[in-house]
């Protein structure tokens, strides 16, 4: 039986900009919001959007990713036929080859979206905070009779030749594609979600891999020949809330925007439009007498004894007495002893931080930077870290 | 993996003492009783069985059990969908010779069947009224190395005043043990003694083999219940062991002793000392993580996921979903999945059922000695 629509969720980056989060996990497993991971938005988007078959490619650091997966039955994608599966690159009879990019990754998956026979795929990108129902763009897509559509935020002109943009017409028609351009002609940004009808998207891939010069990829390859063949290409606009999550300061802020969803338009309390993830299956959260919980997001297995105000708090995390957690995004199993002071920083999973040591500072005019702290990592009693650091291993004593 | 020779089958019974709590099983029964802010009585059995590799587990529902069936779903929370064994649920009817039934007795000979087709050597039978993290490996173990028949656990504790107070028979029965180096010599039915008990928790461990033969023995004679007709009068020829449980341990007898086991847990000494074992395992509600609102107020409190905090909140349970609004006060409560305490809404020492709103304004209290029921889905 074919499918309508699969999705394709490119998976593989590095996310070299999160520097210490990503030391040891793929970007889209970056942990967020409190308990989910980044690729929880998109999975979750998928099974509310109606689509049962995700293809996940990956291939930097993988493994915290493949456990989390799993067989995917926490987001509902466990079918008898489709459902999630983890597609890292393999060995074939004519050789092997690590994805050169991210056309190249669909490209030799084309076997495993043969098995669907969709007639739609679309291709996902698991670095964005986003709840989308992609029934909607697929809707767009088929009113407009369309071969290629790609979502599209209205950025402020100021800040469009950071992205991808696309020229259309009234009609939504795209007309031109600039990537990142110094004189846009357009304020519609790339999202970087594309749905193609799937003879279409075959024909490209079966091109661009044909093509020795080519570097295979959606934004430098395949859409600039969808172009020059004239294919009936529209821009769908999206409206809601989107973040691309890929620098310490985008995550961070995604982060706090959720305490603040009546003003920042990302609401995880949105009964209608779930976000699932895999449960950290620890009793309730405690905050004790003497506690201060002001203006946070807390969840499972947390202790609170100290202060925690304007943060986000992962699974676990246990906050001393006398400690002060201000504009912090503290990731699970992260110990605060008493008496240390951290804001305005993002601190990795099961973190260490020993008693009246201070992370991160609160931003001034001449210093705004969000201090990070690598997952296992242990500060020392008294140490100082700095607001702008960027700590890796143990630090001992003394100041970073 | 667990050794053949050991390897055990479980079988719960859900609805027993049901009648000690008459209004949380007003609309369930005792075994999905919400507890400690995300759980169900329930989880804390299957997931001790779970975690000793006991995965072939029957529950013997008797009546108003549609939420436990709900709630255990397939099993696969507690890793119970095995292709050998795994989760068994059997409705009083089950069979056709089945007939209804009031103690372990009738309810096992109705499916003596199921138990001949069985594999494993051993069989553990246990209430839902007990909250621990029970090690079914260790008390097996104890029971191969006592030569014993039958071996049942217990714990040192005082009766419940309600126990002690309450005359009639007519709720069913408790068992209290006198022993002599281990062996149970006396077993007491109802006992009204004051001072620390040997009070039994109604957890037995059996061979299977010997059991078939006891219930088939026991059902011919029309015998109902497993420690007053069958134990009780064979102690001097059967030998029953007993097995004291030194964890930690909370008993649900009444609806005092349901909110102060709940309010125990805000104590951290208690709380580590009953997840200190492996984890507690429940159904998944994919809730976001709970949001403490610009001026909320929490101290001493325990609270699941789900959850929006506006107002103040102290010494209570909040399970997931639950909503304290902006300016109420919340002291001394327990309250259930999605209950809501509207704007400056002010209540204590309230144990609140599921889906209960509190309107804008109230105030509603109960007492330490007597904390009020509120029923499902009600409006104050």
């Amino acid at each position: 039986m074919a499918k309508e629509m699969i999705a394709m969720l490119l998976a593989g980056g590095q996310g070299s900009r999160l520097y210490a989060l990503t030391e040891k996990l793929a970007k889209p497993a970056v942990p967020f919001g409190g308990k989910y991971r980044i690729i929880d938005f998109p999975l979750s988007n998928c099974v509310n959007s109606g689509i049962d078959t995700v293809g996940i490619l990956t291939q930097y650091q993988p493994l915290v990713l493949n456990e989390y997966i799993g067989n995917g039955q926490p987001w509902d994608l466990d079918r008898l036929y489709g459902g999630v599966h983890v597609l890292p690159p393999y060995q074939k009879a004519s050789g092997s080859d690590w994805y050169k990019g991210t056309a190249n990754a669909i490209y030799q998956n084309i076997s495993f979206i043969e098995r669907y026979d969709p007639q739609y795929v679309i291709i996902l990108s698991g670095d964005q905070i986003c709840k989308q129902d992609y029934s909607e763009f697929l809707k767009f897509h088929k009113e407009k009779n369309a071969e290629f559509s790609v979502a599209v935020m209205e950025v402020p002109w100021e800040e469009a030749s950071r992205f991808g943009l696309m020229v259309a017409d009234k009609d939504d028609r795209i007309t031109e594609f600039q990537e990142k351009p110094k004189n846009p002609k357009s304020n519609l940004a790339s999202m970087g979600i594309y749905i193609f009808n799937w003879d279409i998207l075959r024909k490209y891939l079966e091109e661009d891999e044909a093509d020795p010069k080519s570097e295979n990829d959606f934004g430098n390859n395949i859409i600039p020949n969808l172009l020059r063949d004239n294919r009936r290409m529209y821009a769908y606009h999206f409206h809601g809330y989107w973040k691309d999550v890929g620098t310490i300061s985008s995550l961070w802020e995604a982060n706090m925007e959720i305490l603040d969803p009546e003003h920042s338009g990302i609401n995880l309390f949105d009964e209608d439009w779930k976000i699932y993830s895999r449960n950290s299956g620890m009793t309730g959260h405690k905050i004790s007498a003497g506690a201060v919980v002001e203006n946070a997001m807390i969840t499972d297995g947390c202790r609170i004894k100290g202060s925690v105000k304007h943060s986000i708090l992962f699974a676990g995390v246990k906050v001393e007495k006398g400690a002060v957690v201000e504009d912090a995004v503290i990731m699970g199993g992260t110990v605060i002893k008493s008496g240390a002071t951290v804001k305005h920083c993002i601190v990795a999973e099961n973190v260490t931080i020993g008693e009246n040591a201070v992370v991160g500072a609160m931003p001034t005019e001449s210093e705004n930077g969000v201090a990070t702290v690598g997952a296992g990592v242990r500060i020392g009693d008294n140490v100082k870290i700095g607001p702008n650091a960027m700590v890796r291993n143990d630090v001992e004593g003394g100041e970073e | 993996m667990m050794n053949a020779n050991t390897s055990a089958l479980g079988i719960v019974f859900p609805n027993s003492y049901d009648a000690w709590v008459p209004d949380l099983v007003n609309v369930r029964l005792m075994a999905s009783i919400p507890f400690a802010s995300r759980y169900r009585l329930i989880d804390f059995i299957l997931s001790s069985m779970s975690h000793c590799d006991i995965d072939n587990i029957s529950v013997m529902v008797n009546n108003n059990y549609h939420s436990l069936m709900d709630h255990l779903g397939s099993g696969r929370e507690w890793d119970l969908v095995r292709k050998n064994g795994g989760l068994h649920i059997f409705p009083p009817f089950a069979e056709k010779s089945a007939k209804p039934y009031t103690g372990r007795v009738g309810a096992l000979a109705n499916i003596l069947d199921f138990l001949r087709d069985e594999k494993e050597k051993y069989v553990v039978i246990t209430d839902t009224n007990i909250v621990a993290n029970i090690d079914f490996d260790a008390m097996i173990r104890a029971h191969i190395e006592s030569g014993a028949d039958v071996t049942i656990a217990y714990n040192e504790q005082k009766l419940p005043e309600s126990l002690l107070e309450n005359k009639s028979n007519d709720l069913g029965y408790y068992y209290t043990f006198g022993l002599e180096k281990g062996r149970i010599r006396k077993i007491y039915v109802n006992a009204k003694d004051t001072g620390i008990q040997n009070f039994s928790m109604n957890i037995f461990v059996v061979e299977r083999e010997l059991l078939i033969d006891m219930i088939n023995t026991a059902s011919v004679r029309g015998q109902e219940y497993f420690e007053r007709d069958v134990l009780l009068p064979q102690l001097n020829k059967l030998n029953v062991q007993a097995y004291k449980h030194e964890g930690y341990i909370a008993r649900i007898c009444d609806m005092k002793s349901y909110f102060d086991e709940n309010m125990k847990l805000l104590d951290d000494y208690n709380l580590d000392a009953l997840f200190s074992g492996g984890p507690i395992y429940t159904k998944i509600r994919d809730d976001n993580p709970t949001r403490y609102i610009e001026g909320a107020k929490v101290q001493n409190a325990m609270v699941a996921d789900g959850c929006v905090i506006e107002g103040e909140v102290e010494n209570s349970i909040l399970f997931r979903g639950v909503k304290v609004a902006k300016g109420a006060k919340v002291n001394n409560c327990i309250l259930m999945q999605d209950s809501v305490v509207e704007a400056g809404a002010n209540v204590e020492y309230l144990v609140m059922d599921k889906n209960v709103t509190i309107t804008a304004g109230r105030d509603m209290k109960g007492t330490s000695t007597y904390p009020v029921y509120i029923g499902k889905h009600k409006t104050v």
